[in-house]
């Protein structure tokens, strides 16, 4: 027995010593110095680092922070400077001319020019990638570069958003080396921008950047941010009490009330640009495999007046958030507001009577209404089985339209299983979301004609919306612009494709016994996740 | 147990991984969903993006061409590539199996001192107030949900006593100046995984142990030990301890074969970087070539350990030996 312990210590001892040198090795390091860092926590997933191909919101939070775009938002969600130190228009309105700051340089040390602006823009155009910015794009016809500070951007309409393109700026000497049909691919897994943070490591889950000195406009306090995902938010809550992280993104609602009374904690229920919707197939075509009774747009505005918004923002939701109508959120200048003649509000009586015109009785006394042919109302509703909230408002609808005499069948998949239904329009209706931003074109683009097989999910078609997209992404008159866009909020409402239910709010809360200078932007928003960058900018420590 | 014998076991064990692999194949194929369209959610990617993507990772092949590329390419130790990681699988998946073997192997070896400790106490002591408490523990976190047991632990042990971290395997973003700093770091955050799936497993092995301990303690040869007077000890060491110890290391050689397979519930409270939330990842991310890859690992342990637990029986259990 005696020996073979001893062996056993051995061994140990050799094991230990042997980790200790190989760790030695790379100890040349000074210690640590006071450096302000502060970690941020959230549930969502990074996705790639490549800006080409990423689609998760959580990534472009932090590529806001590496590259930089040629105009981005202020705190108002006022176009102010970015790597465009100022522009100009012609009196055509059809050709824009940005100046460069100068002397801007890539984090590897390269010199920017308005050679990657170009670069950048026709990559994107030319190859449909990075999808989410090459949208911003549409109306560009050529874009020249005078001087290396010069960009000279022709469209074929007055653009009405060129001063709301988000697009991040690229690099050309290093994405040009890459071969066109890798960059969907590409792993970026050294991210060199020109924004005022700079990629430093990446881990299992986390990304952190740290501050570039030799940025061109005013250097931030802190010193790095630190993105960290958690696969399990009741942990992440956990971590913001204890000051393992400083601040924390979608947070649930039982949190919500419990950091309320952390007096080192500042939590919000911020409202968020977007809304969980009920996705019905209008899809008209022979080839559709949507139930047909959908088509008709009565049955879905039936639908909507069954439908206790109130009651699923109260249950579902805890009340973080507001009963939704119109694609755009209210706050927004672009908000559509549904007369009182329009507005669908919860109305058992004026479902049925509804639904009683149009023909639709229970004949066979089974509780389930049933055309003149004998089809029943009777439809699946798809929602996404890890959210829990959609789950629960999915049951709670098929509740509600069972009092009307309509059959609803609750079915859970995952998002990957219920983005190949609706694309091949096999659906009946559904429940997701959708983020949206500043400018109204992304959020109302979805409904048109053109989208039909990518983002129109409901399979929409409508030629006066498809008329008003086109139009008010060329009025450059503000007004004008809003009176278009509403116009398309009020078609897209009357039509009831989208079934919008809530504009949920989105929980963040930041260790404010440690930070200070942060806000909700706009007033009623969030701290983070809000597409500008001015939290990241303004935190301080406290003194 | 001869040459001849072991040698037709590892290949029985040859057939069975074979047949698995050839079964996961097609079941993960049978799944709803299109690899493509969760691999790239962009509408507006042109024909030839989609025709790039498409052959870099040979979906473009017909399924039976692409069965037997899959086969080719493994003889040559080639995972292929992940759909969501786009790198290599077996670089992604051999980055996740030092985490999950330090987290679950040290919790199995815990919890198996323990668990036989506390299972010889109670055989031993049987019907005294301490096989009443060592039965209850046992079954208590034998049968208590994992994922709740984890969240309460969180709360002792890092939000009442502050002693460790909540989750992750090492602080996020930290350089460190010592490897001894390091190492802190990694036994601080390993503490709560580990101590949470050793106490989920320790039920286990303690009422098996307890079982089996029992039922040897009445065999007739027990009774005749007694009878020649050997002191209690020794009778539990020599003559029943052996005996029961063989259905305890079938239940070890099955758990150990699980080990890579990670702990999904504890890896998901906890953040931490194992196989078991890559495996859970790659489900959701239809990454077929992850998902086989991961499996064939948690296949290969699984029956390598059976045919090890085959041949120590050999040693310890005469009767199979002949």
């Amino acid at each position: 027995m005696k020996t073979r312990f001893k062996k056993y210590t051995i061994f140990a001892l050799i094991f230990v010593l042997s980790i200790v040198q190989i760790g030695c090795g790379g100890s040349g390091q000074t210690s640590e110095e006071e450096i302000n860092s502060f970690t941020v926590g959230s549930s969502a997933a990074f996705d790639t680092m490549n800006p080409l191909s990423s689609y998760m919101q959580a990534t472009y939070e932090f590529f806001m922070l590496i590259y930089d775009p040629l105009v981005k938002y202020d705190e108002n969600y006022e176009p102010i400077p970015g790597l465009a130190k100022d522009w100009d228009t012609s009196e055509d309105e059809l050709t824009w001319t940005f100046n460069l700051q100068e002397g801007v340089k890539w984090h590897d040390g390269e010199p920017f020019t308005s050679d990657d602006v170009k670069y950048t823009y026709e990559l994107m155009m030319d190859t449909g990638l990075g999808y989410m910015y090459s949208s911003y794009l549409t109306g560009i016809t050529d874009i020249q570069c005078p001087d290396e500070n010069t960009v000279v951007i022709s469209t074929d309409f007055p653009k009405a958003n060129m001063l709301m393109n988000s697009t991040p700026i690229l690099p050309e000497h290093i994405l040009s080396e890459i071969p066109d049909e890798e960059l969907e691919i590409w792993a970026n897994e050294n991210p060199v921008g020109t924004g005022v943070y700079k990629f430093d490591s990446q881990g299992d889950n986390f990304v952190k950047v740290v501050v570039n000195e030799d940025y061109f406009g005013d250097i931030p306090e802190v010193d790095e941010y630190i993105f960290v995902s958690y696969d399990n938010i009741d942990s992440m809550a956990q971590s913001l009490m204890l000051g393992e992280i400083d601040g924390a993104n979608n947070l649930n609602t039982a949190q919500y009330n419990q950091l309320m009374d952390d007096e080192n904690v500042s939590v919000i229920s911020g409202e968020e640009k977007g809304f969980m919707q009920v996705g019905v197939n209008c899809w008209t075509a022979d080839e559709s495999g949507g139930n047909p009774l959908l088509k008709e747009k009565g049955i879905r505005q039936a639908i909507e007046l069954a439908i206790n918004k109130q009651k699923i923002v109260d249950m579902a939701y805890n009340g973080h958030g507001t009963v939704g109508t119109t694609l755009i959120n209210p706050g927004d200048y672009f908000h559509y507001e549904p007369t009182e003649a329009e507005l669908r509000s919860y109305s058992i009586d004026k479902a049925n009577d509804l639904l009683d015109s149009t023909g639709y009785v229970d004949s066979n006394g089974d509780g389930v209404r049933e055309s003149s042919e004998g089809e029943p109302l009777e439809f699946e509703l798809i929602t996404i089985a890890d959210n829990l909230e959609e789950v629960k408002s999915g049951q709670m609808i098929a509740a509600d339209l069972a009092e009307v005499g309509i059959k609803v069948n609750n079915v859970t998949m995952d998002s990957g299983a219920l983005y190949d239904q609706i694309i091949g329009g096999t659906y009946d209706m559904f429940i997701w979301g959708w983020g949206s931003d500043v400018d109204p074109t992304v959020i109302t683009g979805v409904l048109t004609t053109d989208q039909i097989g990518g983002n129109n999910e409901p399979f929409f078609s409508n030629e006066r919306y498809d008329e008003l997209f086109l139009l008010q992404q060329q009025e450059l008159d503000e007004e004008a612009r809003r009176e278009m866009v509403w116009e398309m909020q009020q078609i897209a409402y009357e039509e009831a494709p989208y079934i919008i239910i809530i504009y949920a709010n989105n929980i963040q809360a930041i260790r404010s016994d440690r930070w200070t200078g942060f806000k909700q932007i706009p007033e009623t928003g969030t701290y983070f996740f809000n597409l500008t960058d001015y939290n990241y900018l303004n935190i301080k420590p406290v003194e | 147990m001869t040459r001849k014998i072991i040698a037709r076991k590892l290949l029985y064990a040859l057939l069975t991984i074979l047949v698995v692999l050839v079964f996961n194949y097609i079941l993960f194929r049978v799944l709803p969903g299109n690899p493509l369209s969760m691999m790239m959610r962009n509408p507006r990617a042109t024909p030839e993006t989609i025709a790039a993507v498409k052959e870099f990772y040979g979906l473009d092949q017909p399924w039976y061409l692409q069965f037997f590329t899959y086969f080719k390419n493994l003889i040559h130790g080639d995972l292929g590539i992940s759909f969501v990681y786009k790198a290599p699988v077996a670089e992604v998946v051999a980055k996740k199996i030092l985490p999950t073997v330090l987290m679950v192997g040290l919790a199995e070896i815990v919890a198996i001192v323990v668990g036989i400790f506390l299972g010889i106490i109670a055989a031993w002591k049987r019907g005294t107030k301490l096989d009443v408490a060592t039965l209850s523990f046992s079954l208590v976190t034998y049968s208590v949900p994992t994922f709740w047991l984890g969240m309460i632990l969180v709360v002792l042990f890092s939000v009442q006593m502050r002693l460790f971290p909540t989750s992750g395997m090492f602080t996020p973003g930290k350089n460190f100046i010592t490897t001894f700093a390091m190492l802190k770091d990694l036994f601080r955050h390993l503490a709560l995984p580990v101590l949470t799936m050793s106490l989920v497993l320790i039920g286990q092995y303690a009422l098996t142990m307890r079982n089996t301990l029992i039922d040897v303690l009445s065999e007739d040869y027990i009774t005749t030990a007694r009878a020649k007077g050997f002191r209690e000890r020794y009778i539990l060491k020599k003559h029943a301890l052996p005996n029961a110890m063989l259905p305890m290391i079938t239940i070890i050689a099955i758990n150990i074969g699980f080990v890579v397979a990670g702990a999904i519930q504890v890896e998901t409270i906890f953040s931490w970087p194992g196989l078991g939330r890559l495996m859970y990842e790659a489900l959701r991310a239809r990454d077929y070539p992850l998902l086989q890859g991961v499996f064939l690992l948690v296949t290969l342990s699984v029956v390598l350990a059976n045919v090890l637990a085959d041949i120590t029986y050999s040693y310890i259990d005469p009767r199979v030996k002949n």
